[in-house]
């Protein structure tokens, strides 16, 4: 009796920590990272697209489809991300990225027409705002490495 | 069968550094990329002011611009470290598990 009495902590040690894991991060969603990466690569795609285009061609009207769809697909990934836990570094992400993206949009509404240096630096600074969200995602991979 | 506290602290601690030293390369490879890529940025915007591509005023807020990338950039490093700390912390934890296990099957 006083074995089984003594086993008891032990044992209940034992349910804790079965059931106890570590959570820092989000769990990792191959679909978020998709997500992102084709995200990204539609906004950069926008830019080499105006690049090409000559002087005269690149009217916000032209491109403003191009804009809302980026604009949409940054807007779900920040909902998916608003849905999950842990979540405080990826909202951090997004905000900044949202915003940088949204000035860029503003600007070009604004004047109507880009110049190539005005275009060449808006695909560097949006594309280094994407780049930290699509590797923070990727780096969640370890935790589903068994 | 013995429950023996300090080679479990041990294999736990060991586990602790085979996924951290596994890992860290990861964080060290990305943040020397973050500043590969600043300095080719700054180089680009540098050399569209001087060739007047750029306005002044256009130049300044896209060196502002920076201050966000930075941010975003060492966030993304503080959840690769976190997902490192969490694996890491994981398997130590699995280390106990089956070192209580083993005892309790005895």
């Amino acid at each position: 009796m006083k074995k089984h009495l003594l086993l008891l902590p032990f044992s209940l040690m034992v349910i804790f920590l079965t059931a106890c894991r570590v959570t820092l991060v989000p769990e990792y969603n191959a679909r978020l990272e998709d997500e992102i990466a084709r995200a990204a690569k539609a906004n950069d795609k926008l830019y080499i697209d105006m690049l090409d285009a000559t002087p005269e061609r690149r009217s916000y009207d032209t491109y403003k489809e191009k804009y809302n769809d980026i604009e949409s697909d940054i807007n779900s990934i920040q909902l998916r991300n608003e849905a999950r836990n842990r979540n405080e570094d990826f909202l951090k992400i997004i905000r900044n990225l949202k915003e940088g993206f949204s000035e860029a949009k503003n600007y070009h509404k604004e004047r109507n027409l880009l110049k190539d240096g005005e275009i060449k630096a808006y695909q560097s600074t949006l594309s280094a705002l994407w780049k930290p969200l699509y590797i923070a995602e990727r780096s969640l991979k370890i935790n589903t490495k068994k | 069968m013995r429950f023996d506290i300090d080679e479990t602290l041990s294999d736990m601690l060991k586990a602790i550094r085979a996924v951290v030293k596994d890992n860290w390369s990861m964080v060290k490879d990305n943040a020397n990329t973050y500043l590969q890529d600043r300095r080719l940025r700054l180089e680009l915007l540098a050399s569209l002011r001087i060739s007047g591509e750029i306005e002044e005023s256009f130049f300044r807020k896209r060196l502002k611009d920076e201050k966000k990338i930075l941010e975003s950039e060492l966030h993304s490093i503080a959840i690769m470290s976190k997902a490192i700390a969490q694996r890491a912390a994981n398997a130590a934890l699995d280390v106990l598990d089956k070192a209580i296990g083993k005892v309790l099957k005895l």
